[in-house]
C-alpha cells in the first residue's frame, strides 16, 4: 500500500463550498454554471512557444524579437508604482528570519527579528526579492543589492529575482533592449553568468493587440512581454502560450500560479497539498483554469510554499492549499508537544487557551488541506489590495493601509513581537502605532518586507 | 476458476495449498532457526513500533518497527543512571574533533545550507550551545520543507541526511545542560523524528543516541499508570457481531513450524508467497514479558506514527505522531471515539489478540479495483467482507488466501500483496520491515 506522507484530510471540501460566495461587486459576478470563462482548451493552449529556440539550448538562448522598425513598447507603470514614485518618503521595513545576516532591520547579528524594523538601505528601494538565505533589493536608481549568504551589488538593473539555486537580474542594455542574466547566487554577480537572454522590447508581434493601458509592468519571475517565466530548476526559462495573456506569475515550492489579463487564475504543478485549487490532490502538467473562481475578477495572486492566495478587484481574499501552520487562516489541529513548548516560551496566553481546549477532551475540528478556494474575511470587513506569501505564512495589505499576517510564525515573520503561529488574520500593530500606512508587502520564505508611508493628515 | 488457478500453480511448482496443520518440527527441513540465521532473517534497521508512510515505495510502504528487547539492553529493573553521565555518554558518540566529523553532503544540497550546517558543527565543537541550537532549528525547518516538497520517493536522500544532522545537533544541544526536566524527553522525540524521516548518518549515530537517552530517562517523565491496566483484555474488546469468519481449507495460508532460513527463502521469500511461521516468535525474549505495562515502561516515551480512523479511505482518516504512552492512553485504555492503530507490513507478529487476514496476489490487482487517483492507487475500493458485487463483479471470483493470526504466530506477506486485516479482539501487533 502506498500512502502519502503525513497528511490529514478533514471535510474541507464541503465546508469550503459553503464559504465560497459571490463577491459584493455590482457587476454580474457569481458562480453560476453559465458564467463566462473559458474552460475549453482554447485558452489553455498547449506548450507552443514562438520561442522554439529555447527548447534546444536552455542555457544560452539568444532570444530576439524582430520589431521591424516599430516603436518600442511602452512600459506602462501600474497605479501602485506611480503612487510609490510620488511618495518618495516611504520606508521599507522587515521582520522574520535573518540568520544569514540578510538586511532586515538594524542588523544586530540576531537570528530573527520579531517586530518590524526599518531597513538600513542606502537608496530608495522599489522592489524586494527575498530568498531563504539572502535578499535582493532593487533601488529606483537601478541598483541591485544582495545581502545575507551573498553580499554584492550591481548597477543598471531594473528587476531581480532571488532563489537559493538561481539569481536572475533584468538589466537595461543600450537603447531599447533588455537583458536577462541568471547567476548562481554564490557567484555574487561576478564573472560570467550562467546564461544570458536578450529581450528586445520591440512592439508586439504582428497580430496581437496593443498593450492596454491597464497592463502592468510584469515582474519576475514573469519575463517582460509575458512570453516566458524563470524557473529555479532547469529548464530555467519556461515559455508561456501568448494566448494566455499572462499578467502575473508566482512560484510556490512545487506549483505555479498565474493571473491573466482577464482576471482569471490558472495553476499547475504538484498538487499534493491542494495548492492548485482544483479540488483534487492530483498534479497538473499544463495551466488549468480555476473553475471555482469563474466569474470573479482577480487583481493579484500570491503563492506560498504549498498554498495559494488571490485578491479580487473588489477586495476579497480567496485562499487554498496546505494549512499545517494556519497559513490559510483556517483552524489547525491542537498543537503537538513540540509547538506547545516553543510557544510557551514567548506567548503564555496562547498556551493557556490551547491547554483549556485539550482538557475538554473533545477534538476540535481542523482543516489541514483546503483543495479549492475558500473566501476569507478579514476582521472588520476590510478590503484587501495586496497579498504575498512566504513558505508557510501569508501577509495581506488592506485598502486602508493596514497589514494582516497569519500562518507560521516561528521566526517572527508575522511581526507580532513573538514567535507563535496563528491560524487567523491578525493586524500588525506596529504600523498602526507608528501612524504608518502600509502600501506593499513582499514575503521571503521565512520573513516579510513591508513598504509603508506616513499616514496623511486629514 | 479456482481450480484452474490451482493447477496452474502446481504446474509451476508453487502449489498454494499447503496443509493447514503445521509440519512437525522434528523434520530435518524444519530445524529451529539458528541464532545467526535469525539475525539475518530479521535484519531490521532499527526497531520501534509504529509506522512510516513512504509514498511510492513498494517494500517500504509501511515500515513498522519493533522495539527489540533483547537481554542486552538495560531494562527498567536496573537502577536508573543519573543525568550527570548523560552528557558524557552522548559526547563520546561523536568524533573528538570537528575535522573528524564528516558531513559528506552532495552538491544537491543548497550551498547556503551546507554552510549553515558546517557553521552549526563548528558552534557545537566550540561549545556555543545556544547558537548551535538556533542553527540546528533552521537546518531542521529548511530540510523539513524539502522533505515535504514533491512525492516522498523523489525526495533526495541527501535532504533526509541533512534532517538527521539537524536532529542530532539539536538533541545534543538539548542534553548539554538539561535545565528543564522535559529536555531529555524532547531530545528523544527529536531523535525519533530523525529516525522516522531522516536517513542514516555517521554510522547510524541516532540509534546510539536514542539508546543512551532512553536509559537516562527518569521515571517521573512518564505519565501515571492506570492501576487497572493489568487486565487489558477485559477492559475493551472489539468483537464484531459476526464472529470470526470460517477459513475455508483450500484457501488457507500455509503454515510452517520453525523452518530453516534457506527453506523459507527458497519456497516463500523468493517466489513471493505468503506463509505463517509458528514458533519463530519464541526466539524473541520480548515475547515472554510482553504486556501493555512493559511496553509503556520501555518504549512509552518513544514517538510513533499512528493512523486514526477505521479505514484510510474514510473522510476522517488521518495520521499523526504521538508517543507510545499517548497512544496507549488514548486508544487502548480510554473510550476513544476514533479507532487508532499501528499499521504493519510484511511480517505480522501477533502479541495480543487475533486478526483475520486476507491476502490477494498482485496478479489479482484488477479484481480488487484499486482507486484511480495516484494517491490511492494502492488501495482497493472494495469493502472486502461486504463487497458490492454489482459494482465490483470480478471481486467475487478473485482467489485469495486467508487466515486467523493468533498470538505467537508470524505472517510473512510478500511485497505488493493486497492485504486486508480485521481485528477480532483487542489486538496489538508488532511487526517489522526488512529487505
Amino acid at each position: 500500500m502506498n500512502i502519502p506522507s503525513v497528511v490529514s484530510f478533514a471535510s474541507a471540501g464541503v465546508g469550503a463550498q459553503r464559504r465560497l460566495q459571490p463577491t459584493r461587486g455590482s457587476g454580474p459576478h457569481g458562480l453560476t454554471e453559465d458564467s463566462q470563462g473559458q474552460t475549453d482548451n482554447a485558452a489553455v493552449a498547449p506548450w507552443k512557444a514562438r520561442l522554439s529556440c529555447l527548447q534546444s539550448s536552455p542555457w544560452v538562448a539568444a532570444l530576439t524579437f524582430h520589431p521591424a522598425g516599430h516603436a518600442p513598447a511602452r512600459w506602462l507603470p501600474t497605479e501602485d508604482s506611480v503612487n510609490m514614485a510620488k511618495e518618495q518618503h516611504g520606508t521599507w521595513f522587515g521582520f522574520g528570519f535573518c540568520g544569514f545576516g540578510q538586511v532586515l532591520g538594524s542588523g544586530n547579528g540576531r537570528h530573527s527579528v520579531h517586530s518590524p524594523e526599518p531597513l538600513r538601505a542606502s537608496e530608495d528601494v522599489c522592489r524586494v526579492s527575498a530568498s531563504w538565505s539572502y535578499t535582493a533589493l532593487v533601488t529606483r536608481g537601478g541598483r541591485v543589492e544582495l545581502s545575507g549568504s551573498v553580499s554584492s551589488s550591481a548597477d543598471g538593473c531594473r528587476d531581480a529575482w532571488a532563489s537559493e539555486g538561481l539569481l536572475v537580474v533584468l538589466r537595461d542594455k543600450d537603447g531599447s533592449s533588455t537583458e536577462l542574466r541568471a547567476w548562481t547566487p554564490s557567484s555574487a554577480l561576478q564573472g560570467e553568468p550562467l546564461w544570458v537572454q536578450n529581450l528586445v522590447s520591440g512592439a508586439d508581434d504582428p497580430g496581437e493587440d496593443e498593450p492596454s493601458s491597464e497592463t502592468r509592468a510584469s515582474t519576475l519571475p514573469l519575463l517582460p512581454r509575458a512570453h516566458a517565466y524563470v524557473n529555479p530548476q532547469p529548464p530555467f526559462c519556461q515559455p508561456l502560450a501568448p494566448e494566455l495573456r499572462v499578467r502575473q506569475l508566482e512560484l510556490g515550492a512545487e506549483h505555479v500560479l498565474m493571473l491573466c489579463e482577464a482576471g482569471q487564475v490558472f495553476s499547475w504543478g504538484g498538487g499534493r497539498h491542494g495548492q492548485l485549487g482544483h479540488g483534487t490532490l492530483e498534479a497538473e502538467l499544463k495551466p488549468r483554469l480555476l473553475e471555482a473562481l469563474q466569474g470573479l475578477w482577480m487583481a493579484e495572486v500570491a503563492a506560498g510554499g504549498w498554498h495559494s492566495v488571490c485578491v479580487s478587484e473588489t477586495g476579497d481574499i480567496y485562499i487554498w492549499g496546505w494549512n499545517e501552520s494556519g497559513q490559510l487562516a483556517l483552524p489547525i489541529r491542537n498543537p503537538t508537544e513540540d509547538k506547545r513548548v516553543s510557544r510557551a516560551e514567548l506567548n503564555e496566553d496562547c498556551l493557556e487557551e490551547e491547554a483549556a481546549m485539550t482538557d475538554l477532551g473533545a477534538p476540535a475540528p481542523f482543516i489541514a488541506i483546503q483543495p479549492f478556494p475558500a473566501l476569507l474575511d478579514l476582521p472588520l470587513g476590510s478590503d484587501a489590495v495586496k497579498a504575498s506569501c512566504g513558505s508557510r505564512h501569508t501577509a495581506v495589505v488592506t485598502r486602508t493601509g493596514e497589514l494582516y499576517t497569519w500562518g507560521w510564525g516561528k521566526y517572527g515573520q508575522l511581526g507580532h513581537k513573538d514567535s507563535s503561529s496563528l491560524d487567523r488574520p491578525c493586524r500588525v500593530e506596529y504600523f498602526a502605532e507608528k501612524q504608518l500606512q502600509v502600501r506593499a508587502v513582499t514575503c521571503g520564505p521565512w520573513n516579510t518586507y513591508v513598504y509603508a508611508v506616513e499616514r496623511e493628515e486629514i | 476458476m479456482l481450480l484452474g488457478v490451482v493447477r496452474e500453480d502446481e504446474k509451476a511448482g508453487r502449489g498454494i495449498f499447503a496443509p493447514a496443520e503445521p509440519v512437525d518440527a522434528s523434520d530435518e527441513k524444519y530445524s529451529p532457526v539458528r541464532e545467526s540465521e535469525r539475525c539475518m532473517f530479521l535484519k531490521p534497521i532499527y526497531w520501534l513500533f509504529g509506522l512510516i508512510w513512504f509514498q511510492g515505495s513498494e517494500v517500504a510502504a509501511l515500515v513498522t518497527q519493533v522495539l527489540i528487547m533483547s537481554e542486552d539492553t538495560k531494562g527498567p529493573t536496573e537502577p536508573l543512571v543519573g543525568s550527570s553521565t548523560l552528557w558524557k555518554d552522548l559526547r563520546v558518540l561523536l568524533p573528538d574533533t570537528e575535522e573528524e566529523l564528516k558531513l559528506e553532503l552532495s552538491e544537491k544540497v543548497d550551498r547556503s545550507l551546507t554552510m549553515l550546517l558546517q557553521q552549526a558543527v563548528g558552534l557545537f565543537y566550540a561549545g556555543h550551545w545556544q547558537e548551535c541550537l538556533q542553527a540546528s532549528e533552521a537546518i531542521l525547518d529548511y530540510s523539513w520543507e524539502k522533505l515535504n516538497t514533491g512525492p516522498w520517493q523523489d525526495v533526495d536522500k541527501e535532504w533526509r541526511r541533512v534532517y538527521s544532522f539537524g536532529c542530532l545537533l539539536k538533541a545534543m544541544c538539548l542534553c548539554q545542560a538539561p535545565q528543564k526536566a522535559t529536555a531529555v524527553a524532547e531530545a528523544l522525540r527529536v531523535c525519533d523524528m530523525g529516525l522516522l524521516m531522516g536517513a542514516a548518518i555517521l554510522g547510524d549515530i541516532l540509534l546510539k543516541v536514542v539508546t543512551v537517552l532512553q536509559t537516562h530517562l527518569l521515571p517521573g517523565k512518564q505519565p501515571a499508570r492506570d492501576p487497572h491496566q493489568d487486565e487489558p483484555f477485559t477492559k475493551k474488546t472489539k468483537c464484531d457481531s459476526n464472529a470470526a469468519p470460517d477459513v475455508v481449507l483450500e484457501r488457507a495460508v500455509p503454515r510452517l513450524r520453525c523452518p530453516t532460513l534457506q527453506y523459507f527463502r527458497k519456497h516463500f521469500l523468493v517466489p513471493g508467497r505468503p506463509v505463517i511461521l509458528e514458533g519463530v516468535a519464541d526466539h524473541w525474549p520480548c515475547m515472554r514479558k510482553w504486556s501493555l505495562q512493559y511496553i509503556q515502561e520501555v518504549a512509552g516515551c518513544r514517538t510513533v506514527p499512528v493512523e486514526v480512523g477505521s479505514r484510510y479511505t474514510d473522510e476522517d482518516w488521518s495520521q499523526t505522531l504521538m508517543t507510545v504512552n499517548e497512544f496507549i492512553h488514548k486508544y487502548i485504555l480510554s473510550e476513544a471515539k476514533d479507532v487508532g492503530y499501528l499499521a504493519q507490513h510484511q511480517l505480522f507478529d501477533q502479541v495480543l489478540g487475533r486478526k483475520y487476514i486476507r491476502l490477494y496476489s498482485p496478479q489479482e490487482s484488477e479484481a480488487v479495483y484499486p482507486h484511480e487517483t495516484h494517491l490511492l492507487h494502492n488501495t482497493s475500493q472494495v469493502d472486502v467482507e461486504n463487497p458490492n458485487l454489482d459494482k465490483f463483479p470480478k471481486f467475487a471470483e478473485a482467489p485469495f488466501l486467508s487466515c486467523i493470526l493468533s498470538p505467537g504466530e508470524t505472517l510473512f506477506i510478500p511485497a505488493k500483496y493486497w492485504h486486508y486485516v480485521r481485528s477480532l479482539d483487542l489486538s496489538f501487533s508488532v511487526s517489522f520491515w526488512w529487505s
